[in-house]
């Protein structure tokens, strides 16, 4: 049974990305969601609360989702958060540098709230 | 034995494999195999067949991830990637009895993707294509699959506003791309929003929006990735695509406004089609050969004045009456263009022909042409100034020799002329410039150009803009008041720059003016002494006081906002235009305006000067200054009292200057009216030089003075004279100072 109250950490640098992403999430029942505007924020917001899955946006200013997703493995307390990495079709090459970083799946946009709900749900399937 | 690790690691992944708890590959497993495959990778190296084959189970791997949705038979894939761990191990275990390269080389299917020898190949293969071909069925698929895209009326309110503040970024940070090519923040920079934009737009149906930002992004990225260089043609294209974003945005907000049935689209066509041009030539610059001489129909869609549609129909209609029409014609009759239009297109294919007979040369063997005229002109300045030549009775000889000097002076006239180019490219440039940064900041200003047609050496031209670019800057963020500042003064709401270039006593003038704030005398007076650039009991000139702004020490203690008017950078800039050996000056009216007078020498290379003695020194002065030479009289000589000495040169009384006591040199001459005066000219004004005689104009190189003479004032390069001596080229406005220094 896949728990619909498991909170998201949404990250992307465009405002209304986030949006979009959350109101996807809202669409098939994810209502915990949480926003960071890039991989610092991030980090920090996963340090100082407990966060069950991180869906970021791969080029952002500052840390990059790739930057992230590093220094997320890297922790001992946060090593194992489920990472959801969103990137664009002509990125897909980056796609295998991700994954030997250690992203558990990704999302290419756009995509629909079908979609990203069967990608969540293959991850946390697994856990 | 060496190969000890690699057993190893090999059987440590087959071992991860068996323990699995389903015989499905999951992206995350994937990487860690890929993981493990690296090291493998690498630990293979003394086994160059195992190595292989590794690699291309790495291969495989990529593969499943990269196309992973599309996968329908996973058992299938799994089944794969377990049959080639398993090769690897047998590999292994071979070479660990017989050691190393007696392995049987890899099959002969040569397709990377799944090149695992034994008996696996085939299932690869075949999985390969049946990968393929889920892939574009998925793609297939997802047209439909839009409909389920969202359709939020706040999203899209939100999505306009941020995008055109994205948009806004844009602008900015390409004119950074412009000034700094090489630096990859700010290709970034650029590439970043119209990604972003583009992922979003995505979500939102909004696919013309998509698809434009998706054009951008990859020229963007292919600069990112070195493919492109960042051509003017370039920067140009994604400004323009920015506009054309801009517009549609425009176009979306109104219509959800209720306003208009706009629909979304812009016409792009001429966008599209300048993109497919730069893909086609990067460098932007494009030779033209015949062929590539445009129709006038093709003119007109380009320029975007006609859709591609009209023209087909109006070329069939052409084509149809007898005997056949031309296009513009054709065109002007149906309504679709104004002849304006047409007779503007076929200018524009006039100068594509004449580009057509041009050629492109390397500008260094232009520059080497230029140096070898260089040296032609001394040695044939040498043979004319033997004594045995001058001494030469025989016509023929003398005949020769004119011809000779002839040949030589056109040469050298042609040559410097390669190097010249009107400075109308730079303006442009400099408008664009003005017209992006006036938007950022918030202000309307308007821009004149005078002069554009000046022409100044291509040498200079990179190394000006720079200087130059940094005084249009602070004309637009501090010169210039805001719209509402302005009106509050009584000043029209739109600012006024003026750029105005020409040619003045050897020097090519650029003035960049602007009728903004001007620059306040007691501030700047203020901070210099605050500062302690100034002695508080000094009495300056209001001249003097403005010249503080190029002081290093009052430029960058300041904040901007403070010193009223001019920014950070100014002692930059002044060392930028005094490297180029050229010369800046400033006119301000307190609330009326400011102008940045610059100046620089007109060529690099070659000058015409007049040569002059004064007592035994020969120095040059270059003609382009001179206005008059005379010898005056007793009675043309005055000395007024706190003026100095002057000359009355037709009616005017112009200051004297005695050359030999500025360099000390005991003169041949010391009155006036025993001397040879030559009149020159400055930047603003004109001065009589005192010389012992006039030896002759001759054509002379510019060689540098090195650093230690570069900034001696008066002297402003130095020359090789016929005879093979150096002799050096006088300034005449540094001697004016230098004059005027001596006298206080």
């Amino acid at each position: 049974m896949v728990d619909k109250k498991i909170k998201i950490l949404v990250v992307d640098d465009f405002a209304t990305m986030r949006k979009v992403i959350r109101n996807l999430l809202k669409q098939i029942g994810y209502d915990n969601v949480i926003e960071a505007e890039n991989g610092q924020v991030a980090f920090r917001t996963l340090k100082s609360q407990k966060v069950d899955f991180v869906i970021s946006d791969w080029n952002m200013p500052t840390m990059s989702g790739l930057e992230l997703l590093r220094a997320i493995r890297a922790d001992q307390e946060l090593s194992k958060t489920p990472f959801l990495m969103v990137t664009a079709e002509a990125l897909k090459e980056n796609v295998v540098e991700a994954v030997k970083a250690g992203v558990n799946n990704y999302i290419v946009k756009p995509f629909t709230a079908e979609v990203l709900e069967e990608k969540i749900a293959k991850i946390t399937d697994s856990l | 034995m060496e190969l000890d690790p690699l057993i190893n690691s090999i059987n440590e992944m087959v071992t991860s494999v068996l323990v699995l708890d389903s015989r499905v590959l999951d992206v995350m497993t994937a990487g860690k195999f890929l993981n493990k495959l690296d090291r493998i990778i690498e630990e293979a190296a003394v086994v160059p067949s195992l190595q292989k084959a590794a690699r291309d189970l790495s291969k495989f791997l990529e593969r499943i991830i990269i196309d992973y949705d599309s996968i329908k038979d996973h058992e299938a894939v799994f089944a794969g990637f377990e049959k080639g761990v398993g090769s690897l191990q047998i590999m292994a275990n071979q070479v660990k009895k017989e050691g190393d390269s007696v392995l049987p080389g890899p099959p002969a299917d040569v397709d990377g993707r799944n090149e695992i020898p034994a008996d696996s190949g085939q299932a690869q293969e075949a999985l390969a294509g049946q990968l393929r071909q889920e892939e574009m069925d998925r793609m297939n698929q997802d047209g439909e699959a839009n409909q389920s895209f969202l359709q939020d009326d706040s999203l899209l309110k939100d999505f306009i506003v941020e995008a055109l503040e994205y948009i806004n970024e844009i602008e900015v940070n390409i004119l950074n791309l412009e000034q700094n090519p090489d630096n990859k923040e700010h290709v970034n920079a650029v590439f970043r929003p119209f990604h972003s934009i583009k992922g979003v737009a995505g979500f939102l149906n909004l696919e013309k929006i998509r698809d434009l930002a998706h054009s951008l992004e990859n020229a963007l990225d292919k600069v990112r990735n070195d493919e492109w260089p960042v051509s003017s043609m370039l920067i140009d294209i994604i400004l323009d695509g920015a506009d054309a974003l801009k517009e549609m945005i425009g176009n979306l907000r109104n219509r959800m406004d209720g306003r208009e049935e706009e629909p979304l689209r812009v016409d792009i066509s001429a966008l599209e089609m300048r993109l497919k041009k730069l893909e086609e030539d990067p460098s932007g610059q494009g030779t033209v050969g015949e062929s590539n001489v445009k129709k006038i129909g093709e003119i007109l869609v380009e320029d975007g004045v006609i859709r591609e549609e009209t023209l087909e129909m109006a070329l069939k209609e052409a084509s149809r009456s007898v005997p056949p029409r031309k296009i513009g014609e054709t065109l002007i009759e149906d309504g679709k263009v104004t002849p304006k239009q047409v007779s503007q297109a076929l200018r524009k294919q006039a100068s594509q022909i004449t580009d057509a007979t041009s050629i492109r040369v390397d500008t260094r063997k232009l520059d080497d042409l230029v140096n070898m005229v260089g040296e032609l002109v001394i040695t044939q300045t040498m043979i004319r100034q033997s004594p045995i030549v001058q001494g030469n009775k025989e016509r023929k000889l003398f005949r020769d020799i004119s011809q000779l000097v002839t040949i030589t002076s056109e040469l050298q006239r042609l040559s410097t002329s390669l190097r010249m180019i009107p400075i109308k490219q730079t303006f442009q440039r400099m408008s664009r410039l003005v017209r992006d940064l006036s938007r950022a900041a918030g202000k309307t200003i308007n821009i004149e150009l005078e002069g554009e047609d000046t022409e100044i050496d291509r040498n200079m031209v990179e190394e000006i803009y720079n200087p130059l670019v940094h005084l249009i800057r602070n004309a637009v963020d501090h010169g210039i008041e805001s719209p509402r500042e302005r009106i509050d003064c009584g000043k029209p709401e739109a600012g006024l720059i003026t750029l105005k270039a020409y040619h003045r006593g050897g020097y090519v003038v650029i003035e960049i003016a602007d009728n903004g704030r001007g620059l306040n005398k007691g501030k700047i007076l203020d901070k210099a002494i605050r500062n302690r650039l100034v002695d508080p009991q000094e009495s300056l000139s209001d001249a003097d006081i403005f010249r503080l702004i190029f002081l290093p020490g009052l430029s960058t203690a300041d904040k901007i906002t403070d010193v009223s008017g001019r920014g950070v950078g100014m002692d930059v800039v002044k060392k930028a235009i005094e490297k180029l050996r050229g010369k800046i000056e400033i006119e301000t009216i307190e609330g009326r305006g400011t102008t940045f007078i610059t100046s620089f020498p007109l060529t690099m290379a070659i000058i015409d000067g007049m040569i002059v003695r004064v007592g035994r020194e020969r120095y040059i002065i270059p003609t382009t200054a001179i206005r008059q030479l005379l010898r005056p009289t007793r009675e043309s000589y005055n000395s007024v009292i706190n003026k100095g000495e002057m000359i009355n040169v037709r009616g005017n009384l112009l200051p004297l200057v005695r050359l030999y006591d500025l360099f000390d040199i005991e003169p041949e001459h010391k009155e006036p009216w025993e001397s040879i005066v030559v009149v020159v000219d400055g930047e603003s004004r004109s001065k009589c030089l005192l010389v012992d005689e006039i030896i002759g104009k001759e054509e002379v190189v510019i060689k540098g003075l090195g650093e230690g003479l570069k900034m001696v004032k008066g002297v402003s390069g130095g020359a090789i004279m016929g005879d093979g001596s150096v002799g050096l080229i006088l300034d005449p406005e540094g001697l004016f100072e230098l004059s005027e220094e001596k006298a206080a």
